[in-house]
């Protein structure tokens, strides 16, 4: 389109990506795709014993091998002065706002062990050399001696009176404990004719993007610049957090995170790496580039979900649930600074779901064990509540001898509660919960398939129908920390009319520059082609927190549509003076400004861009020069200040799926096929359909694999047995079911576009709508299904279980 | 360390000679000898796929061979694809379908998707599955992939 046409509408069209072009063609650059002129390779010794003292890092013969030029072990850097341990994350200021509520214990690690180590993998030495293979060669000749110390896995053993500390300052292996009430919750369960109690147990399992976590690292020592190549979701809180960790005076960290190749929670983190790689930089003053290994990852990067709850329902013999009491242990693996706390704190505050209970009170204990730290993964908490919620209608309805959907239906948020305050303080921005369970429940013929499955249990096969009701709470905020709930974008229309729009986001394959593009196209008139969009440089977008909690489509398109709305307004006001009319007579479309109603009175963008830059004489004296705006975008669903029960709120847009699942199962192996699987999505007004399709795809893909095979278990001296994706199953294009998609719209009365958050929902819901399908295809045996991952041994020694009488 | 080797491969149709280390893997000798940075490293253990190529006319996992092993043979990656600027008919659609998100497996599935054209006219989407199963993508759950693949295969027929 050239800027002579009129221009037609994008937002809501299923525009191709701008992203792809150079992706197809192999030209993209990633981190591990820089390389620099001197550049040395690093590569980390890490700890194969879960929990030890060190007692010795000989590093003589590893330092003699040819072509290795430096090493160091972390007993060495603790020497160096300016170096301070990592600062935790995100609740980064020690949170003022706290109130002693959640309780958290911090420590100090460095970027190196030099004590002790704390899980298998933890970085203890590192080594640099001319190249990736003369670095990893020297790791064989690194001597490490340990003083083996007993491993703590679990976290009911971590918990237990008199179990070994893994932190000794600390007194106990507690690292959080939340409490969050509301109701009156002892009444509730006075008042109910059953309650239900249950042990639920999420499985340890996490992200696994295709591209590894890389850093690459160059220091000029004067002025004192250090850039970063990283792969990570956050460029500026990064920088921030170098600057503080490597405390040389003057040191200005820029962080460039170049296209990054997934993220999924994992590359929101702050990791030893990340401070290691900058350092040995300014050491050895040579580029510096690590690229970890599928090995390293493993066990490096963070994990996710392990979590038990130990939940109480009150219930009504209709169905009504009157209260819920949970506890939640949350085995936590080792204290980095990492996003984990805050994601078992958003379990807690998540627990009731889509249902209107008013009476919860929960408690969260974040366990410290000897495995990898544990972080956030797309679904961030809310996964795991949902499986707990879920799981324990289904449980409800069983127990009342009711149609699971039926208790849903029964106890549903309704959509004239909306803008509805949930028990513990967040405002769900609109959803129509029951419509869409309904919709699925039609899409995928429940009442049919409740039939069929009544013929087949005579033939002595198992199917079973699940449903589900997944919320899933977006755009997250937390006091005093680094998601500060707000989102900025830098916007200038350039001297030849095209815009360049510096973003404070960060793009792991979501496709924010064709979303702005499209916002900032229909704002402006302007061609698709003609708006240019920067992410990932903390130097030269707005800071900003990056990308997590889906709030691009909730803050950052907010943020996108008002600063264009506010670029509009100047560039009229230049024209208004070039036109000599008032700016609220002009229209702006096809590369020109015209006045309303006399079409042919008009001036081109290209000239009012270039008298705003060139010709300032011919603006009025109070006229900013130049076309460029800078906007700061408040998210309005985020409330600070407690109410009059306390109660903040945190989270701003609430999208949400209705999921029916058909499976049978093989009670000989344990597996299971799914014969159907529908999910009616509402993520408010679609800005993109294409995108939301395929966020939406990848996030139930992530959710099967959470669900049915993906596992990161360790032996019982802390020895992990997943390493690779030999043993860490995640799904292949064999095992993504065919499945129903259907889009519904409420949309978020809160952004100016009506978006909600489209990336994490359908994580959430398979391990929930499959567990319950499964025990519904066993009920005749009687089979209680209380964990994921549903693997075939999992299900089948549930069958042996029920068979045995157990 | 370990033995050099002088070695001759021709890459996308243009020879390339370089004295290589016996075990320098094909991945890195095309990244880092050959400066072709579109053929991805995402695993250790020939799972994830991002790293295949095309040598002879075999989809192989460029991890899991030596460079030595390329020796006088040719190799076609990604960046073989278009012709003349212009988008292979499987990249198109790709683009067309959303067959990519953050695009690092992007160019491991294309190879693949490649070769499975060179055997099949009309896959079926079981075929289709099956020939990317040795391809992991964490980004776009497959069934767009999956799409693009058969469509690019019904255009090629109709072509």
């Amino acid at each position: 389109m050239s800027t002579s046409e009129k221009s037609t509408k994008l937002v809501g069209t299923a525009t191709r990506r701008k992203e792809d072009p150079d992706i197809l063609l192999g030209q993209a650059r990633y981190t591990q795709d820089i390389s620099l002129p001197g550049m040395l390779h690093a590569a980390i010794f890490r700890s194969p014993i879960a929990h030890a003292r060190i007692r010795a890092i000989r590093m003589e013969r590893a330092l003699a091998l040819t072509g290795v030029v430096a090493g160091f072990t972390g007993q060495e850097l603790r020497k160096l002065s300016f170096l301070k341990p990592m600062a935790p994350f995100p609740f980064q200021n020690r949170d003022p706002f706290q109130k002693g509520n959640p309780t958290i214990k911090f420590f100090d690690h460095y970027c190196l062990a030099a004590d002790k180590v704390r899980f298998v993998g933890e970085p203890v030495a590192v080594v640099v050399a001319t190249d990736r293979y003369i670095a990893e060669d020297a790791l064989e000749l690194i001597e490490a001696d340990f003083d083996e110390l007993q491993p703590l896995i679990d976290s009911d053993a971590a918990l237990a009176p008199g179990a070994p500390l893994i932190y000794e300052e600390w007194g106990d292996n507690l690292m959080l404990r939340f409490r969050v009430s509301g109701g009156d919750v002892d009444g509730a369960f006075r008042r109910a004719d059953l309650i239900i109690e249950e042990e639920i147990r999420s499985g340890r399992f996490t992200g696994t993007p295709i591209e590894t976590r890389a850093v690459v690292a160059s220091f000029e020592p004067s002025p004192k610049i250090l850039t970063i190549w990283d792969t990570t979701q956050i460029a500026h809180p990064i920088g921030t957090l170098v600057e503080n960790t490597i405390a040389l005076p003057e040191l200005r960290v820029r962080v460039l995170a170049p296209r990054v190749g997934g993220g999924f929670g994992q590359k929101w983190s702050f990791y030893p790496e990340e401070v290691l790689i900058p350092l040995l930089s300014i050491l050895t003053r040579r580029p510096i580039k690590w690229v970890e290994t599928r090995r390293e990852h493993m066990v490096g990067t963070i994990h996710a979900r392990e979590q038990t709850h130990k939940i109480r329902a009150a219930v009504l013999k209709d169905g009504t649930i009157l209260g819920i009491k949970d506890q939640i242990i949350a085995n936590i693996g080792a204290a980095y600074p990492t996003g984990g706390l805050a994601s078992i704190v958003t379990t807690g505050m998540f627990v009731t779901g889509a249902y209107k209970i008013q009476n919860y009170e929960g408690e969260v204990l974040g366990a410290v064990t000897n495995k990898t730290p544990y972080g956030a993964h797309r679904g961030f908490g809310k996964s795991e509540a949902c499986f707990v919620i879920e799981r324990l209608v289904d449980i409800i309805a069983e127990k009342l001898s009711l149609d699971p959907p039926e208790v849903r239906l029964k106890n549903f948020i309704r959509p004239e509660d909306f803008p509805y305050v949930s028990v513990t303080g967040p405002r769900y921005d609109s959803g129509e919960y029951g419509r869409a369970l309904t919709k699925a429940m039609e899409l995928a013929e429940y009442r049919k398939w409740r039939e069929e499955q009544a013929r087949l249990r005579r033939d002595g096969r198992y199917l079973g129908i699940g449903t589900c009701l997944v919320v899933e709470p977006s755009s997250s905020t937390r006091m005093g920390s680094y998601n500060a709930g707000y989102y900025s974008v830098r916007m200038r229309m350039d001297p030849n009319g095209k815009v360049s729009v510096f973003s404070s986001g960060s793009d792991e394959g979501q496709g924010h520059a064709t979303s702005i593009s499209q916002l900032v196209a229909d704002e402006l008139n302007l061609p698709f082609d003609d708006i240019v969009v920067v992410e990932g440089d903390s130097w030269a977008c707005p800071y900003g927190s990056g990308s997590y909690s889906s709030r691009f489509s909730v803050v950052g398109t907010a943020a996108t549509t008002l600063a264009a709305r506010q670029l509009k307004g100047k560039i009229l006001n230049v024209a208004s003076v070039l036109l000599q009319k008032p700016a609220g007579l002009l229209a702006l479309d096809a590369g020109k400004i015209f006045v309303a109603e006399h079409s042919q009175q008009s001036v081109s963008l290209k000239d009012v861009a270039r008298a705003a830059y060139f010709s300032i004489f011919r603006l009025p004296e109070g006229m900013e020069p130049g076309l460029e705006i800078l906007y700061h975008y408040r998210d309005p669903n985020i409330e600070f200040h407690p109410d009059e029960r306390g109660r903040v709120a945190m989270f701003s847009s609430f999208p949400y799926d209705a999921e029916v699942a058909v499976v049978e199962v093989l009670p000989e192996t344990g597996s299971l096929k799914i014969l159907q699987f529908v999910s009616v999505h509402d993520c408010g007004n679609m800005l993109n359909p294409l995108i939301v399709r395929g966020q939406h795809l990848g996030a139930l893909a992530h959710g099967f694999g959470g669900a049915l095979y993906e596992e990161l278990p360790y032996d019982e001296n802390g020895q992990p047995l997943a390493m690779s994706f030999k043993d860490y199953f995640v799904p292949t294009a064999m095992e993504m079911p065919t499945l129903t998609l259907e889009h519904m719209v409420t949309p978020n009365p809160f952004t100016p576009g009506g978006f909600k958050g489209a990336g994490e929902t359908g994580t959430v819901g398979p391990p929930a709508v499959l567990a319950n399908a499964v025990e519904d295809a066993l009920r005749p045996l009687g089979v209680k299904v209380r964990q994921v991952p549903l693997s075939p041994f999992y299900i089948w020694s549930l069958i042996e279980a029920a068979r045995q009488g157990k | 360390m370990s033995v050099r080797r002088r070695i001759a491969v021709t890459i996308n149709g243009q020879l390339y000679e370089h004295e290589v280390e016996s075990r320098l893997l094909l991945v890195d000798f095309l990244r880092d000898s050959v400066g072709l940075m579109g053929t991805h490293y995402g695993c250790d253990t020939t799972s994830c796929g991002a790293c295949s190529v095309i040598v002879d006319g075999r989809s192989v996992k460029s991890c899991t061979l030596f460079a030595v092993q390329a020796d006088g043979r040719e190799v076609l990656t990604v960046e073989g694809l278009a012709r003349n600027g212009k988008l292979h008919p499987i990249q198109e659609a790709f683009w067309e379908h959303h067959g990519l998100q953050c695009g690092f497996c992007t160019s491991g599935m294309l190879i693949s998707a490649y070769f499975l054209l060179t055997r099949y006219s009309d896959p079926s989407d079981a075929e289709i599955r099956q020939g990317i199963a040795g391809n992991l993508c964490r980004c776009t759950g497959y069934l767009p992939i999956v799409e693009a693949v058969k469509s690019a295969a019904q255009k090629r027929r109709k072509s």
